[in-house]
């Protein structure tokens, strides 16, 4: 009998003082033991930061939760000129919250920089043609919506040209002079408000402006390659943003960091903050989350390097800039990097696709690109998503060792292999069984299960107070749910209604 | 080649689908194929990759979390009948006099449960769920061996219907399932699951009780630690599960790995069977403390009630059951905590229960709801406020 009770009937029960001395000492160890924990797991940290970033100046942003399989599909650094397209479009679904209004018919010839339709809610917003030549179709969806305006363009451009003017003169042009040209470049609509990211209100002096160097996919372009012969305009972009905010953020992924310090160390020097590698650290939204002191801050502005660049081209040139960087991504694939135009069709990029797959403008937080739609304003990756094997037989009691998973079901979760993503549900849909996967992922400390539930009763206010408008829309919760619920979309769905409720 | 099993599916899917002639019975043929083939249709909306867990992974793994305790329960209830009859039973003859004894509670369980989903599956026009999976096997794990098969059929039944299904199904229960069943057959038929019918066989020697350990007292002036070991209930054998119970609740070493599986693969929350355990080794180390009762279980310590009693089998496979438990972080380890303080303190202070997990179970699934409204409030209210 390795252990009884029996002997403790001899000792008097309960004896106080030494208890407390046995207490007293036994806090005393205790504390030093934290104490050095503590001291040791600092030193831990600040270690692991020396080896992870280098001595590099620049603030970090650290992700505790994110998307921690290793995928491949990273696209190779070099880059490749694409052939010139067949026919250019200007997209409308990728344009969120907008009512077009369109200021061409069809045969109509129009200049690069032309502008083929606008918003309803605000007609001084344009957008405008990404090539010279005759209106070949306009394409409508669903009750009617505008998708796409193609154009049958000529190898020649014929731009709508405006002064140029130089970065020096950008400090003195008036503020609304400067919002004025940027909407009638087609260029404005770069700038997104959060929380609905909508196109930035112009009369609102925002917090903070974050450029985010990176795209909005795991396998965006490089952010060395879109600046690469854009320092100048790069400048300009940076000169306008400071008309608009006094804190301009700019943020880089830490793997991107090194090329782009080597490409111009001038621009690397002013990134303020490097995030985790992990997705989705870089994605604006969460860079706002882990920044944001103040309820002022929920309405900041954000930026994509891409549309900086064409900002500061726009002014400096006079002209719409049509040039484009794209990666093409796909699992188990090292592509180069493509250099091609505004508007490109999908055709010109990828060829043709394999049957059963999906191609994305991003795995996460994309959408679906029919084989002849055009490449949006706000997109420069495409995904092709293979279909993967099916249905496999027995699936539910197989090992696992190359499923992609952030759970640890499967033997991949321990040895941590390169996985395939596929373009499937892996399960059905079932109830939430209030597993907090999504919470345990979220890199917002959101709860979107019980934000999904307070939108399902109507609970708009519940749902807000849970923080529904700080969502990132990086898509992980409808990623790992086991339950295959469409959370992401939900919340989506919820922000977009709020918003427009609002208006 | 295509697959055989594949080929059949293929070749009633006219029957059941679409116009087929048993469109009713469409859930039924729907659970049977996705058993074999794992569906994977193609994702619509963004997020256009999704993880390999899905909901079937998830419930196996819990399965593969109860194989000990249901084989050394097989083991048991075979072991236990040897030594009420008097004789030493070998390894085999254990497994088969217990599977005697256990597989009909199993089959019958699985059996009445798949049939009641599947009616409200077809009613309802909805797919089967793969809780039930898990309740089917938890259930008659948690009554004792000798249970008549007829009540355990209505217990399920019970569990099953007004359990879950009258809320809407897996994912919208307030109670565990399979406790919600095994309580009505407690309240319903005491005779059976309470007093001394732990031990399987018919015939059995002069001196073998039968009883579970929380049903020793010792005597006048002795203390309960050394009545349990006079009544064969040492430490030991509590730990490893050689004492006669439910068939599934004896053994805290094999409830142990099973925990373990479960929170290795993250599937049960840690919070929960933490909590718990924390609870009851506070609670028990407390009653310790207040003077008198030395012979009951007030005195029996933090470690007898951990092992004895079915409270880790109650903790790690019931407790964590995720659709009954708080959906917060701060609610499980509340959660967990106050079912362990509640199940000292029935065994202690309730002479009517000898056991409390299953009560202060489901007691606290009541309370989930509102420590989750607690939590979130609090949670709300430190974050900048965006509106």
């Amino acid at each position: 009998m390795p252990f009884s009770l029996d002997n403790r009937a001899q000792v008097p029960k309960l004896n106080v003082s030494a208890l407390l001395v046995g207490l007293d000492i036994t806090s005393g160890f205790g504390k030093i033991v934290v104490l050095v924990i503590y001291r040791m797991s600092g030193t831990v940290r600040q270690f692991t930061r020396l080896i992870k970033y280098g001595f590099e100046s620049m603030e970090k942003i650290e992700l505790a939760r994110g998307f921690t399989p290793k995928v491949t599909g990273l696209p190779d650094y070099t880059s490749v000129r694409l052939p010139f397209p067949p026919t250019l479009g200007c997209s409308a679904g990728d344009i969120p919250f907008i009512r077009p209004k369109l200021l061409v018919k069809e045969g109509e010839f129009v200049k690069t920089g032309a502008p083929l339709f606008t918003d309803k809610r605000d007609t001084s917003i344009q957008y405008v043609s990404p090539g010279t030549g005759k209106v070949k179709q306009i394409l409508f969806g669903e009750r009617r919506r505008l998708l796409e305006v193609i154009i049958a363009p000529e190898q020649i451009d014929d731009f709508i040209e405006f002064e140029p003017v130089t970065t020096n003169q950008l400090l003195d042009i008036p503020k609304p002079d400067l919002v004025d040209r940027l909407k009638t470049g087609g260029l404005w609509q770069g700038l997104r408000q959060f929380p609905a990211l909508d196109t930035a209100d112009p009369d609102h002096t925002p917090a903070m402006i974050i450029v985010s160097m990176n795209g909005n996919d795991l396998f965006s372009p490089h952010p060395a390659k879109v600046l690469e012969n854009n320092f100048e305009a790069f400048d300009a972009g940076m000169t306008v943003l400071r008309r608009f905010s006094h804190r301009i953020v700019v943020t880089a992924r830490q793997s991107s960091v090194k090329r782009i310090r080597k490409l111009n160390n001038t621009i690397a020097e002013q990134i303020t903050h490097i995030t985790d590698d992990q997705y989705p650290a870089w994605n604006p939204g969460a860079v706002l989350y882990r920044l944001k002191q103040t309820q002022a801050d929920n309405a900041s502005w954000c930026i994509s390097l891409e549309h900086l660049i064409m900002i500061g081209n726009f002014l400096l040139k006079g002209k719409y800039p049509v040039e484009k960087m794209v990666s093409l991504t796909r699992s188990g694939d090292k592509r180069p990097h493509l250099i091609s135009r505004q508007g490109v069709p999908l055709m010109t990029i990828s060829g043709t696709v394999p049957k059963d797959s999906l191609v994305t403008t991003g795995q996460f937080n994309g959408r679906i690109l029919d084989p002849y739609s055009h490449l949006g304003f706000f997109e420069n990756t495409i995904n092709i998503i293979d279909e993967g094997k099916g249905e496999e037989m027995f699936g539910f009691v197989r090992p696992g060792f190359k499923k992609p998973t952030v759970s640890s079901t499967f033997l991949s979760s321990l040895f941590k292999p390169s996985v395939t993503l596929d373009c499937t549900l892996h399960g059905e849909e079932r109830a939430c069984i209030n597993c907090s996967y999504c919470e345990r992922i979220c890199p917002n400390d959101m709860m979107p299960s019980f934000i999904m539930k307070a939108l399902h009763s109507d609970e708009v206010e519940e749902a807000l107070s849970l923080g529904m408008l700080d969502c990132c829309q990086c898509g992980l919760c409808s990623y790992t749910c086991p339950s295959k619920i469409e959370l992401a979309k939900t919340l989506a769905d919820g922000m977009d209604a709020h918003y427009k409720d609002k208006q | 080649m295509k697959n055989p099993i594949k080929k059949i599916f293929d070749d009633t899917e006219h029957l059941f689908t679409g116009d087929g002639k048993y469109k009713k019975y469409e859930p039924v043929w729907d659970a049977t194929k996705t058993f074999f083939f794992l569906p994977s249709p193609k994702t619509k909306i963004m997020p256009f990759v999704r993880d390999s867990l899905d909901l079937k992974r998830y419930m196996s793994i819990v399965i593969l979390s109860l194989i000990p305790v249901t084989l050394f329960g097989i083991f048991n209830t075979g072991y236990q009948a040897g030594l009420a009859s008097g004789e030493e039973y070998s390894l085999l003859k254990c497994f088969l006099v217990g599977s005697w004894y256990v597989l009909p509670l199993i089959i019958v369980s699985y059996g009445v449960g798949f049939i009641w989903e599947f009616i409200f599956a077809i009613f309802r026009g909805h797919k089967i769920s793969e809780g039930f999976l898990v309740t089917g096997l938890l259930f008659p794990l948690t009554l004792p061996p000798t249970m008549p098969l007829w009540q355990a059929a209505l217990g399920i039944s019970f569990g099953v219907v007004i359990g879950k299904e009258i809320f809407g199904g897996t994912g919208r229960n307030i109670l565990n399932p399979a406790l919600t069943g095994r309580a009505f057959v407690y309240f319903s038929y005491p005779v059976s699951m309470s007093g001394d019918i732990w031990i399987a066989g018919n015939n059995l020697v002069d001196g073998v009780t039968g009883a579970t350990a929380l049903a020793v007292t010792g005597f006048e002036g002795q203390a309960i630690g050394s009545a349990l070991f006079e009544a064969g209930f040492s430490m030991w054998n509590l730990f490893i599960g050689f004492v006669p119970g439910s068939v599934g609740e004896t053994s805290a070493l094999c409830c142990l790995i099973g925990a373990a599986i479960l929170i290795v693969t993250r599937i049960g929350n840690y919070r929960i069977i933490a909590g718990g355990i924390a609870g009851v080794i506070v609670t028990s180390i407390l009653v310790y403390l207040i003077p008198g009762g030395k012979e009951t279980w007030a005195n029996a310590g933090p470690l007898y009630h951990l092992f004895a009693g079915g409270f880790l089998f109650g903790i790690t496979f019931m407790a964590t059951e995720p659709v009954s438990a708080p959906g917060t972080n701060l609610g499980r380890w509340i959660y967990g905590g106050a079912i362990g303080f509640l199940t000292v303190i029935i065994r202690v202070a309730n002479p009517a229960f000898m056991e409390g997990v299953m009560l202060s179970i489901l007691f606290m699934n009541v309370f989930a709801p509102l420590l989750d409204h607690m939590v979130l409030k609090y949670k709300s209210s430190k974050r900048i406020p965006n509106v």
